[in-house]
């Protein structure tokens, strides 16, 4: 009796596992394109619930978001400057900072607009007021001054030069230097800054302080030309080379018939 | 359409209008593997861009709300990021609240493929995997012009709204 049981129970299983497994692919289906679910860690911040995914190298943050609350809600919002909203990372840093491992005074503005009443912000990570290559935290304000979520790339115990031993001009050279056919090319410098190069090894980082500098052949700045640039990272400690890279030009459109060349100031650094 | 290069273009190796889209396979920033030969059937933004690349972040918004409203009457968007790491992709899309796939092109093999020299580049790809527009720099800031894009794809009701 007790055998023709489970037998029952078997043929019954076997039946239905197929319509099972059909709502388990369709379910997971559904997962396609839908709103990021929260992954990675999800833990209680004073008194918040919050989602954390971290990089793996790091363990900074990359993702967080509130679970049941939101990270950050803007009083009088409507009523707020574009100013006043370029403040709101500070603030957000603030608020996190245990987590974020950053203080607020490293945050510089990279950007804020708002398109179809949503603000979004984002900031690069600084170190000793110079910009961390790659580095960013942002976030989207909705009409209602919500911050629901936000996603960064952290540098939180850097270590690097806090001073250059190349002189600018040297470093200039190098980095001509890199280029084939440099003056044939009539190459131009149109970006260049002070920057912190983090390169990511299998367990640590490797913080670089260099002389970034983007060249484009003459011939690139037309729109319309396929000719791209690069972009060249000096040490500013030993004068070698860490980084060439052919960079794709960022572009507006379209082109204008009065179009002319843009200044340096106008061109859009790899950075 | 060719937006933007129209004089040039011919001396980029981008795909020409009315061809077969170039096929291949990719990973996105959730581990998901995709191929063009699989989405066929459905209409698809092949987008490449980069988070340094000021042009391609606002439009991104823009984008994903008409994502959001089509992906199931057969909308794809499938935004490459070029030559950058997965957590630069991650951190970028989460801060722009983008729900769209994101594959990986770390080393620039796809875009150099579909003959991309600027960013951001779109190709529209239709239900039958020909290419059909390619749109060069930023465009797509301006809601109407994707709306005028998806119109020959999909119906919309009013302005803003898909039927």
């Amino acid at each position: 009796m007790a055998l023709q049981k489970f037998f029952q129970r078997v043929k019954f299983i076997s039946k239905i596992i197929p319509t099972l497994l059909a709502v388990l692919i369709f379910l997971s289906s559904l997962g396609i394109g839908g709103p990021e679910k929260p992954d990675g860690e999800t833990l209680r911040y004073k008194g918040q619930l919050l989602s954390i995914r971290r990089d793996p190298l790091t363990r900074a943050p990359l993702i967080i978001r509130g679970i049941e609350s939101n990270l950050l809600e803007l009083k009088n919002f409507s009523k707020l400057s574009r100013k006043e909203i370029t403040h709101t990372g500070p603030l957000l840093v603030s608020k996190y900072q245990p987590l974020l491992q950053i203080g607020p005074d490293q945050l510089k503005l990279k950007g804020a607009e708002k398109i179809s009443d949503t603000w979004y912000v984002s900031y690069w990570q600084t170190f000793q007021g110079v910009i961390i290559y790659e580095s960013s935290l942002g976030y989207s304000i909705d009409l209602r001054g919500r911050i629901k979520s936000l996603g960064a790339l952290l540098f939180p115990h850097v270590q690097a030069p806090v001073t250059s031993k190349v002189n600018h001009d040297e470093a200039l050279k190098i980095g001509q230097s890199q280029i084939k056919d440099f003056k044939k090319l009539k190459c131009i410098l149109l970006a260049e800054s002070i920057l912190i190069y983090p390169v990511k090894k299998k367990s640590s980082i490797d913080y670089y302080r260099v002389y970034a500098f983007n060249f484009f052949p003459q011939e690139a700045l037309h729109p319309a030309s396929v000719v791209g640039g690069w972009a060249v990272f000096i040490d500013t400690q030993t004068g070698k080379r860490v980084l060439y890279e052919e960079l794709l030009k960022p572009l507006g459109c379209c082109i204008p018939e009065d179009w002319v060349p843009p200044k340096p100031e106008e061109m859009k650094p790899k950075w | 359409m060719v937006c933007a290069c129209k004089e040039k273009t011919e001396k980029s190796s981008l795909p020409k209008l009315g061809t077969a889209a170039i096929d291949f396979n990719f990973q996105d920033l959730r581990g998901q593997t995709w191929s063009l030969d699989k989405v066929r059937g459905k209409v698809v933004l092949l987008r490449f861009w980069a988070d340094w690349c000021p042009y391609c972040r606002y439009e991104m918004p823009v984008i994903d709300k008409y994502y959001r409203k089509l992906n199931k009457e057969g909308f794809l968007v499938l935004a490459v990021n070029v030559k950058q790491s997965a957590e630069v992709a991650l951190a970028f899309t989460a801060q722009l609240d983008i729900t769209f796939p994101v594959p990986l092109d770390p080393d620039g093999k796809i875009a150099r493929r579909y003959g991309v020299y600027a960013i951001p580049t779109n190709f529209l790809i239709d239900r039958q995997g020909v290419i059909r527009e390619i749109l060069i720099g930023e465009v797509f800031r301006e809601e109407a012009v994707l709306r005028d894009l998806l119109k020959d794809y999909f119906k919309f009701e009013r302005r803003g709204e898909e039927k």
